[in-house]
């Protein structure tokens, strides 16, 4: 049982590594693989497209910086965002933007398992730590 | 009203505008102290996270696409799909004075509501054990106070001796009687004056033991006055196995503070066969392969590392280990016990039968042993007690022999009168250790034959009224033999005297 899920996960990898082009999920390379999957109906091939999806998604993640403001956020800030953390994860990332009133101000950007706390409810939050 | 205002604004101004990046993940799964976490791709072994509540955990498990925390604390308001934040730090905790008479959790927090402790410095719980150049050899003795111990099988500052036995021999109370015996000698130490004494601070560390028998640990080294010296750590049954897991390398920390600021001190595990099993959950909940007796194939390493902190450290102080590990059914070839005695430096063995016949301590000669040898015990001691161990094994075999109802030679009688003998002369009570100055008295008493003409059944009650006579009458004698810490001619007829004195007051 053990050892059929750990080859179903070593075949979503690989399925994974095949699925990105420098640093980028590609959708044709996606479809490709679905197609395969489709197709050949590998044994496990639920747990290997839920694992495929997890690895996926996490890296879509990575590709883009989700913004959470509290008030309006200009245009240009979002793109000035975007280029800042295009430069910082060497790899092209979008933004999308979410309104989250309980922010109090400022903003919040996550990108993959990082998160950029420039709000005053994150600062609130440290200043009851500290006392 | 406007001050308080003026506060808060001037709080708020001091914090910082700048984005603070934080490495988050969020939780999978979390079942017994152990939680799955997706997410955390910068997190470090070992590296303390941040769960919501205040709750912490650590990293023990980096794999590709989760990292798996044992957490430290309560863990019932936490689920999944809470968010998890790393912190950069390893775990560290409170050291220093400070906590000498505080009972303390795994992470440093006082437990026994005497208020928060003041701890200036704080040290890692993970430390890597000092090398070996800087270490010096294990020359110091640190007297336990137990006769049997003491005279024939020493423990040096610096010293990792096991003290091994099946439950209920008497293993907590010989490390007990050894912290009391740390604190009278403190005491007297410390009031004579005397610039080159040091004192040994202890460190009791408390893992998976009923919370019961750690207040009556801490009631007993308080009626002895021994709490003052002495920090006890407790990670309890009830505690998760994570508070259960870190807690030894907790107390090693604060032992090594004494160590690294020139002091002496003593930690006692009781007992590491627990910390195993605790650690043994966390590795199974963490899916870690396991191997013999189901236990993770680095089951060595956890006492390892802990037991090299062990140390005495040149131009620094030191760190005695006294480990207890708990056998079945006498087996000391299981798993967890053969591990511990090949890291330390010796074992005290203890014997149910022993235990049931009335010996208490009670210690089997013959399978203890301590490898630091006689180099940890002052030359008095090894002036009375240097063929002890010999006689008693003698003893032993004659016993064994004897069994066969044979006739004996006068000689070989006049053995077992003598081995019998000392086995009763070291039994001794719980928590009274004795003073090192009055076991060399007693030991010469026995070497010179002053208990032979004693019914071997009576040299316990006839040792206890030699013990008086010496503490109440003969101090200064006592005090010259501490002092000199040998016994020269004048002492040895000093002694003498001392003996004819008791024996001609004494009637059995």
């Amino acid at each position: 049982m053990a050892a059929a899920a750990k080859q179903a996960q070593q075949l979503a990898r690989q399925l994974f590594k095949l699925s990105v082009v420098d640093n980028v999920v590609s959708t044709d390379r996606v479809a490709g693989v679905l197609a395969y999957v489709e197709k050949h109906a590998p044994a496990n091939a639920v747990f290997v497209l839920k694992t495929y999806h997890r690895l996926i998604a996490v890296e879509l993640a990575k590709s883009e910086a989700r913004v959470e403001h509290a008030g309006a956020v200009a245009p240009a800030a979002l793109a000035a965002i975007a280029a800042a953390m295009t430069k910082k994860y060497s790899r092209p990332i979008t933004t999308t933007a979410r309104a989250h009133p309980a922010l109090l101000a400022g903003l919040r950007v996550r990108v993959g398992d990082d998160v950029y706390e420039s709000s005053v409810s994150g600062q609130l939050a440290a200043l009851a730590l500290s006392v | 009203m406007s001050t308080v205002l003026d506060q808060i604004e001037q709080q708020i101004a001091k914090l910082s505008t700048k984005a603070v990046k934080k490495n988050t993940g969020n939780i999978r799964t979390i079942a017994d102290g152990v939680a799955k976490i997706d997410g955390l791709s910068d997190v470090m072994y070992n590296e303390m996270v941040a769960f919501p509540g205040g709750a912490i955990g650590i990293a023990l498990n980096l794999e590709e696409t989760e990292v798996g925390c044992v957490i430290l604390g309560d863990v019932s308001k936490l689920k999944e799909g809470d968010e998890v934040t790393t912190t950069g730090k390893l775990l560290s905790v409170p050291v220093g004075k400070a906590l000498l008479g505080r009972v303390v959790d795994a992470l440093g927090n006082a437990v026994d509501g005497k208020g928060p402790i003041d701890a200036k410095e704080t040290y890692p719980v993970e430390r890597i054990a000092p090398g070996i150049m800087a270490r010096k050899s294990v020359n110091q003795p640190l007297f336990t106070g137990i006769m049997a111990i003491d005279s024939m099988i020493p423990i040096g500052r610096g010293q990792r001796e096991l003290i091994i036995g099946d439950r209920g021999t008497g293993k907590t109370t010989i490390a007990i009687d050894t912290i009391i015996n740390q604190a009278k000698i403190n005491k007297v130490g410390l009031a004579s004056g005397d610039a080159k004494f040091r004192p040994v601070y202890s460190i009791y560390v408390a893992i998976g033991q009923k919370s019961s028998n750690i207040v009556r640990t801490v009631a007993a080294l308080e009626a002895a006055g021994a709490l003052e010296y002495t920090i006890i750590v407790a990670a309890t049954a009830a505690d998760n196995p994570a508070n259960q897991y870190i807690a030894p390398y907790s107390g090693a920390a604060i032992g090594e503070w004494f160590m690294e600021n020139g002091m002496d001190a003593l930690i006692v595990y009781d007992d590491l066969s627990k910390h195993a099993v605790a650690y043994r959950q966390i590795s199974l909940i963490l899916k870690r392969p396991s191997g013999r007796e189901a236990y993770p194939g680095d089951v060595f390493y956890l006492h390892s590392r802990l037991l090299e902190r062990a140390a005495r450290l040149d131009g620094k102080g030191s760190l005695t280990a006294l480990p207890i590990i708990e056998t079945l059914a006498g087996d000391v070839s299981a798993y967890i016990p053969t591990n511990v005695i090949s890291i330390t430096d010796g074992q005290i063995f203890l014997e149910t039968d022993l235990f049931n016949q009335g010996i208490r301590p009670a210690v089997s000669v013959g399978l203890s042993v301590s490898r630091v040898g006689s180099s940890a015990q002052i030359k008095a001691t090894k002036q009375v007690g240097g063929k002890l161990k010999g006689e008693l094994a003698q003893f032993r075999e004659l016993a064994a022999f004897a069994q066969f109802g044979s006739d004996l030679d006068a000689k070989t009688k006049a053995q077992l009168e003598r081995g019998a003998r000392i086995v009763e002369l070291f039994k001794q009570p719980a928590f009274s250790p004795a003073a090192i100055e009055l076991q060399v008295s007693i030991l010469f008493a026995m070497q010179k034959g002053f208990f032979d003409p004693i019914d071997a059944k009576k040299v316990v009650a006839a040792a206890a009224n030699m013990k008086n006579f010496f503490t109440t009458r003969k101090d200064a004698l006592l005090t010259e033999i501490r002092n000199k810490a040998a016994l020269d001619k004048d002492i040895e007829a000093k002694l003498q005297v001392a003996c004819e004195e008791w024996k001609s007051g004494y009637t059995a």
